[in-house]
């Protein structure tokens, strides 16, 4: 193969590309803002939206309104509750009059002072979240009123309230440093470069397949003295330059995103928002070894992805065809998601770093979490590596067959 | 320059790989026009399922010749000058081009080889002038050469606002001409158009005519392969039918003529084919 040769296929490929405007947009520009967005926009606005719903003051539908003991409306209003009585519990929900109502029956407060017990009927909408946000504040005031009522109940019989508490349980978090910064949903950041690897090549890919085929210009490109593997060579680098760029866009913009949190939205966000930055992982802090280990299988998962672009969209008669061959390709990342999602229940051993996707995206999460070995390194790379050489040695024998070549 | 000797091609029944404008696989299954079977059906030791796109053709093409390939369409035409170019392999016979062989020269046979196809396809993002140095670049000329060369080309085709516009905002005849300067770039000693004016309107096709007519010299040739009647009677010194996959005619074009009993070339042509049409067809019990 002659380097100059490769050169010139892959730079008129690079060049091809970076004068399309969609391939630009869907390369640099929404990998790396998307990530940032999800990172500080999602807690931002959902922790913004629990925090409103907790100060503002909600109206609780009542039925019963005389029947509520003192105490209770005590505990309700500091809750930020404003009772309002209805008729029909149910309807009152349903007719969005209120987001929750309770049913406080006649006698409610001579059953308690009884030493009895009492029901209080909570109304609601289950997976209405603004209706659930206040069953939590209900139940918040049923708690401390029942606490009040049992603790003055032990005092009338001579105990104290931690008689109910015998056993203390105290949770410590035993997971490391890494583990607790990149939150529970670091699987989103490997998860993250293999899908942008996927979508930054494949304009490439099929443009230097099935396109140069839909507009007859591969016929003329192979009749030039060039060799078929300087030709797939050449189209592979451009292929892996975009898919590669675009997954470190993605990394950029998760590194931005966690260095916005940190010095600019962190301080200012109550604790619902700052709970939900650390679940989507927005403290993690990725030192240089980390990023570079990132970097290494991001290539490498790259090159795999353009080997397999390659090859499949050299079959297509059309940019449309080969576009409908390779939307399918998004499930071999999708469903190796799904199972590290529930890797700790699942249990994997480690023949998954044997399998090609699956294995990189499972060491990437170890990378992030911070508990990523040599040994798995090693496997995951050389596997990654011979898959992406039989892949390419594959779209080099179909750039020699004719009812590839000719599948017009 | 050019010699084919007992060139034979088949294809797999859909599988075909001819045709300028994917007739490969309208022929693959046996395609008419009017009355004439444009491909031959397999006979004793074809497989089954095949269909013969090149049937035993052989011709010579010298040096400062414009040599025609007639034929309708989906007749092999394409297909000879795809193995003449190395892109198919044929399944026996051989063939050299500018003293280089098919089959085992194909590289050099490539370098010393212009392409000018109907398809008319150029890349859409880059300029006339990025199209030319990218060919350039593949043949293994420096910068500097392909500037020369383009110069050239300029005053041979008046390639003028081409070279800076990109390809996407082309009419068809400016993109005629710099499918033509890409396939002369380099120079090639020999060069194949295949059906070069199909679907370009007077002026354009006007333009391809007269630059065959002005590209033979000593050390080159060109093969045209077209459907055109006229453009052969025009062009060409000399010109063999393909009818079939297989040569149903050669020599001059009053050769021809003559041998066809016609009038012109056209009504030769269609008298030999209704003779070796009537020839094949079965005599009823």
């Amino acid at each position: 193969m002659r380097p100059s040769r490769i050169w010139q296929i892959a730079k008129k490929e690079i060049v091809s590309t970076l004068r399309d405007r969609r391939a630009l947009l869907s390369n640099l520009v929404i990998p790396l803002l998307l990530l940032p967005v999800m990172m500080l926009g999602l807690p931002l606005l959902m922790g913004g939206l629990f925090e409103r719903e907790t100060v503002t003051v909600t109206d609780v539908g009542v039925v019963g309104v005389d029947n509520v003991p003192a105490a209770l409306r005590a505990a309700l209003e500091a809750q930020n509750v404003a009772l309002v009585s209805v008729e029909d519990a149910t309807a009152a929900v349903q007719a969005d009059e209120v987001p929750v109502a309770i049913v406080v029956p006649p006698g409610f407060e001579a059953d308690i002072a009884a030493g009895g017990d009492a029901t209080v009927g909570v109304h609601a909408k289950t997976g209405n979240i603004r209706s659930e946000l206040n069953v939590g504040k209900v139940q918040q005031a049923v708690s401390v009123y029942q606490q009040a009522v049992v603790a003055e109940r032990l005092g009338r019989a001579g105990l104290d309230p931690s008689v109910l508490q015998p056993v203390t349980v105290e949770m410590v978090d035993a997971s490391s440093a890494a583990e607790r910064s990149s939150g529970q949903l670091s699987w989103l950041i490997p998860f993250f470069i293999a899908i942008w690897t996927l979508t930054g090549g494949q304009m490439t890919a099929i443009d230097a397949t099935a396109g140069e085929k839909e507009r007859g210009t591969l016929e003329v490109l192979l009749v030039a003295p060039v060799r078929r593997s300087e030709v797939v060579f050449g189209k592979f680098i451009a292929t892996l330059t975009f898919g590669l760029t675009a997954a470190l866009m993605a990394i950029v913009g998760y590194l931005l995103g966690g260095a916005l949190m940190r010095s600019v939205f962190l301080p200012r966000l109550g604790d619902d928002a700052t709970g939900m930055v650390s679940i989507m992982g927005g403290t993690f802090n990725a030192s240089l070894g980390t990023i570079g280990l990132l970097l290494i299988s991001a290539l490498l998962l790259s090159s795999f992805v353009a080997a397999m672009l390659l090859s499949i969209s050299l079959f297509a008669r059309s940019f449309k065809e080969a576009q409908s061959y390779i939307a399918p390709l998004s499930f071999l990342f999708i469903i190796p998601v799904l199972v590290l999602q529930f890797k700790d229940l699942i249990g994997l051993g480690d023949g998954v770093y044997y399998i090609p996707v699956l294995n990189v995206l499972v060491y990437m999460d170890d990378v992030v979490r911070g508990a990523a070995t040599v040994e798995h390194m090693a496997i995951t790379w050389v596997t990654l590596i011979i898959a992406t050489l039989i892949l390419l040695a594959f779209a080099n024998r179909n750039f020699t067959r004719e009812n590839v070549i000719f599948r017009t | 320059m050019i010699s084919v000797r007992n060139l034979t091609k088949s294809f797999t029944s859909g599988g075909g790989a001819g045709g300028t404008t994917g007739a490969g696989s309208r022929a693959g299954a046996g395609s008419r026009t009017g009355a004439f079977s444009l491909r031959r059906q397999p006979g004793a030791g074809t497989a089954p399922g095949s269909v013969v796109a090149v049937d035993d053709l052989s011709f010579e093409v010298a040096a400062g010749e414009v040599y025609g390939l007639l034929g309708p369409n989906g007749a092999g035409k394409t297909t000879t000058l795809r193995i003449l170019a190395t892109l198919l392999e044929a399944d026996s016979g051989s063939a050299t081009v500018a003293g280089h062989d098919v089959r085992t020269e194909p590289e050099a046979v490539r370098a010393a080889i212009g392409v000018v196809n109907g398809g008319m396809g150029l890349y859409d993002r880059l300029t006339g002038r990025e199209i030319l140095h990218y060919f350039g670049a593949l043949y293994g000329m420096t910068p500097a050469a392909v500037e020369a060369r383009i110069e050239v080309l300029d005053q041979l085709l008046q390639l003028g606002d081409t070279l800076p516009r990109r390809a996407g905002g082309f009419s068809t005849g400016m993109k005629q001409k710099v499918v033509i300067a890409r396939a002369v770039i380099h120079d090639p000693p020999v060069i194949f158009f295949d059906e070069a004016t199909s679907g370009l309107d007077i002026v354009a096709r006007r333009n391809v005519i007269d630059f065959v007519q002005a590209y033979p010299t000593e050390q080159r040739c060109v093969v045209y392969s077209t459907h055109v009647m006229s453009e052969v009677e025009e062009l060409c010194q000399r010109a063999c039918i393909i009818y079939q996959g297989a040569k149903m005619a050669e020599g001059t074009i009053a050769e021809i003529v003559a041998a066809g009993e016609g009038r012109n070339l056209e009504d030769a042509f269609f008298r030999m084919v209704s003779r070796k049409s009537m020839a094949a067809e079965p005599v009823p019990a």
